[in-house]
């Protein structure tokens, strides 16, 4: 196992090298520089060249990236050119708040999709299992962007039970908190909850035909011990694999919900950021973002060990 | 039309200014240059139990309570020679710091942390009296010196100093007196106090600028205190208790929140999020006109200046824009009241030019085209006749879903009289890129808010106009003498017959050439709670009635909450 996780981790940080290189490169290829953005309509030759250079950008790209870099690898991500407000305040800021979303949003797909595709993949196509593929086929046609406002004109206009925008946080005043979570959280689970279903009862269903089932039936194991002890584990490695990539993607992709419910979280900071041209929390952000992907990713392969040992062999 | 910002009445500072003189108005002698007759901060609504004139207080005041509101989008800061302000951004401002001068009711210009504004007989040099015993937030005194520091430092930076370029020097002659020595005569220099560069912050902030504190925290002279700041989240500031305005402010706190998606902003309201919001959606007054616990002021009808106007935007220098009977075609297909009625929200009247009605520039008959499609046709047929192709070009906007449907709109419209129109979304920085370059043939936009008329001289004259690939402020490149010669008589007279004569030529002038389509005004609103009481009705420490409602922006100085 020790191999095979020192070669994932040399490939995380070849990854991330690259992604660093990619990171930089992509956000200079973009059109317009942060300058049209501070001089707005003071942009003349003259103030574009004095602010490039009290900016750095007139330094040769190659240059730039080895500035960047290390100053990344000394903690210093930079400061936005536009509120001078660093990169690593707005991670600090940022983080919790889209960490605990996508937290709830998993905790509450894991609830809700591992049973139901328990009880459905024992008895597969009764109406149960019916109804509840439909329904998921349905949630993975609903976009956050217009769960949200649904969500919002029945449980915060119509029935007043949560806010409509809004966020506390947790170490302020914990109930706030998680009351203002749901309704962001339950707007971008309804996707994971479809998928993890799906894999997972489609899994299940493969699984509990294979021979070790039929033997631990055969030995009277109960349903419930066969289920969660014996088809649970071989049948969750797709969802697990859907799991990281989704968990890695909301970091980012919480952006809409964030926006909507006017939570300060990285996706909207970064969104904000890439509207404004604003280079340096851009790049930052878009770092941090990506390496937290692949590092997830690494964690993802480090449990599959533990679910699948065959996995090192292979 | 979008509630992205464009170059809107109090984002003019923040967007730029590069002519001298760009930030003017009325004379500090009074009121006899002002550009305008009346306020018109308009009522919309009363609801069961609010006051009779929404945003106009009623009963005694009462000290105390939190008031919330939700702003359409954050600020990127505090500090006025670096940060860029527009609506919300004067609404953070109003809270902490307090201007030079003031806009009256009645459009006038008036001391407010000023005692005096005086000009010389050639209006080349104003002298400023300050107002005694005014202290920053730090306990530190307004002095001329400080004020002194804050021009050097406004007049250093690359974003507001443009602004200030018909400024040669600031000086402090004694410890209370201010001299402004102008590079040319300008009557209106004292409207320009009233904006982003008027705001005076404590030397105690330009400390921390200098020291290079990235997030310096506000020192100012306003009715309240910076607390706490996360961006896109919230903003707070509780009451001045030394405040230099007798008994002001009623409150004792004041939460600001950034809430960009309009109808979850109402939603928040309606759920008691917060106490007030802010709109740029005419459907937002029509959602809650009449609404019981609830009134709503809008900025229809504004009068003073001019309004913000919506419109698309023409090239005057690349084809097939270039050719007037081409843009004639274009103004005479549009049918505004069409537009009006989709995307006004029932607001919005029809616009010929800049000014509205009861303006003291607004002209009935500005020469503007009126929607005619069958002349439009025929403008479009000898377009085709001479050139052998009808003329094709592309229409640009900002990727914003209403905007995307006004396009869509005026694309059916200019196609039916045989005009070809692609529609092109771009980002509002890649846009405002195009404008300057002027790389684009046809763009929607709005623009020209402002308390003075001489403040939108650098988008219409002609020696902002440069070529295909340059940087220029007259984004159309619309180059018209008679346009630039109109401008300099209203900005150097002080006559107010022979001013107001000047800019309703370059208003016919501007229907004449047609850089514009005007579609509609650009209409601000704000929607509060019944208890929320006189946040559209300030007074200024002379006494006068303030303007209330300035295009979104309004004063939380003297709001109080009825119970």
């Amino acid at each position: 196992m020790g191999k095979y996780l020192i070669r994932r981790f040399i490939q995380l940080v070849v990854v991330s090298f690259v992604i660093s290189v990619l990171v930089f490169m992509l956000v200079h290829l973009l059109p317009g520089d942060p300058t049209t953005q501070i001089l707005g309509a003071n942009d003349t030759a003259a103030n574009r060249a004095i602010l490039l250079k009290q900016l750095g950008l007139n330094l040769p790209l190659w240059h730039q990236y080895t500035i960047w870099l290390n100053a990344a690898f000394h903690g210093n991500l930079g400061t936005s050119y536009l509120n001078h407000e660093s990169v690593t305040h707005i991670l600090a800021t940022g983080a919790p708040v889209s960490i605990e979303l996508i937290v709830i949003s998993q905790v509450i797909a894991f609830a809700v999709a591992i049973p139901l595709a328990l009880v459905v993949s024992r008895k597969p196509n009764r109406w149960l299992d019916n109804v509840s593929t439909t329904s998921t086929f349905g949630l993975l046609a609903l976009p956050p962007f217009v769960v949200a406002p649904i969500l919002v004109a029945v449980f915060a206009v119509g029935l007043g039970w949560f806010p409509a925008t809004g966020y506390t946080p947790f170490t302020q005043a914990p109930l706030t908190n998680i009351h203002e979570m749901i309704l962001p959280s339950v707007a971008i689970t309804a996707g994971s909850i479809a998928v993890y279903f799906r894999l997972l009862r489609s899994d299940l269903i493969s699984t509990l035909q294979q021979d070790f089932i039929t033997m631990a039936r055969s030995k009277g194991l109960s349903n419930v011990r066969i289920m969660w002890r014996h088809a649970f584990r071989p049948s969750s490695f797709s969802m697990l694999a859907a799991a990281g990539i989704n968990i890695g993607s909301l970091i980012a992709g919480t952006f809409v919900v964030e926006l909507l419910f006017a939570m300060p979280g990285l996706g909207y900071a970064l969104v904000g950021a890439v509207e404004q041209r604003d280079y340096l929390v851009v790049q930052g952000l878009s770092l941090v973002i990506a390496i937290a992907f692949v590092i997830i990713q690494f964690i993802i392969d480090f449990i599959f060990t533990i679910v699948d040992p065959r996995v090192v062999r292979e | 039309m979008s509630e992205k910002n464009e170059f809107s009445r109090r984002t003019f500072i923040a967007k730029g200014a590069v002519a001298g003189g760009a930030v003017v108005l009325a004379g500090a002698a009074g009121s006899a240059l002002a550009g305008c007759s009346s306020s018109t901060t308009s009522s919309s609504t009363t609801a069961a139990g609010a006051s009779s004139k929404p945003g106009y207080g009623v009963g005694t005041p009462v000290r105390g309570g939190s008031l919330t509101i939700g702003l359409v989008a954050e600020i990127d800061g505090f500090y006025p020679p670096n940060n860029h302000w527009d609506t919300n951004g004067y609404l953070y401002a109003q809270c902490l710091y307090d201007p030079l001068m003031a806009i009256a009711a009645d459009g006038s210009i008036q001391p407010y942390l000023a005692a005096s504004c005086t000009p010389n007989s050639t209006y080349d040099t104003y002298t400023m009296t300050l107002r005694p015993n005014v202290k920053f937030h730090d306990g530190s005194p307004l002095t001329s010196q400080v004020v002194v520091n804050n021009y050097t430092a406004l007049k250093a930076s690359l974003l507001t100093g443009q602004a200030l370029t018909q400024v040669a020097s600031v000086t402090a002659t004694d410890a209370m007196t201010v001299v402004f020595k102008l590079v040319a005569p300008n009557p209106g220099f004292t409207a320009g106090l009233a904006t982003q560069v008027g705001y005076m912050v404590g030397q105690a902030m330009i400390d921390q600028v200098n020291a290079k504190v990235a997030l310096p925290t506000p020192v100012g002279t306003g009715p309240f205190v910076y607390q706490n700041w996360q961006p896109n989240n919230h903003f707070t500031c509780t009451r001045n208790p030394n405040y230099w305005r007798q008994g002001l402010p009623y409150l004792d706190q004041i939460t600001l929140k950034p809430i960009p998606d309009t109808i979850q902003r109402e939603a928040t309201l309606k759920t008691g999020g917060v106490d007030m919001i802010g709109s740029t959606d005419p459907n937002t007054i029509h959602r809650f006109q009449g609404q019981s616990g609830y009134q709503v002021v809008d900025s229809a009808n504004d009068i003073i200046g001019e309004p913000s106007m919506a419109f698309v935007m023409l090239n005057t220098v690349v084809a097939p824009t270039n050719d007037l009977s081409v843009r004639q075609a274009l103004a005479m297909a549009i049918d505004q009241s069409t537009i009006q009625k989709i995307f006004g929200g029932g607001f919005t009247k029809p616009v010929n030019g800049l000014y509205l009605e009861g303006s003291p520039y607004y002209t009935a008959d500005t020469g503007y085209p009126a929607y005619n499609p069958a002349e439009a046709k025929k403008l479009v047929a000898a377009y085709t006749a001479k050139h052998g192709s009808a003329p094709s070009l592309q229409l640009l906007t900002i990727t914003d879903p209403r905007l995307a449907q006004v396009v869509q709109i005026i694309q059916q419209m200019w196609q039916q009289v045989g005009i070809d129109v692609t529609v092109a979304q771009v980002e509002q920085a890649d846009i405002i890129n195009d404008f300057i370059a002027g790389k684009f043939q046809a763009a929607t936009s709005y623009q020209f808010g402002a308390v003075d008329p001489d403040i939108n001289y650098v988008w219409w004259s002609t020696t902002t106009v440069g070529p295909v690939g340059s940087i220029a402020l007259n984004f159309p490149r619309n180059s018209d003498p008679v346009i630039e010669q109109a401008l300099l008589t209203g900005r150097h007279t002080t006559d107010q017959a022979t001013r107001v004569q000047a800019y309703q030529t370059v208003n016919k002038q501007l229907c004449k050439d047609l850089p514009y389509l005007w579609l509609e005004q650009y209409i601000f609103s704000e929607v509060a709670t019944s208890n929320v009481q006189n946040f559209a009705n300030p007074t200024l420490p002379n006494g006068m009635a303030g303007w209330g409602f300035d295009e979104g922006i309004f004063s939380p100085t003297a709001i109080w909450l009825s119970k």
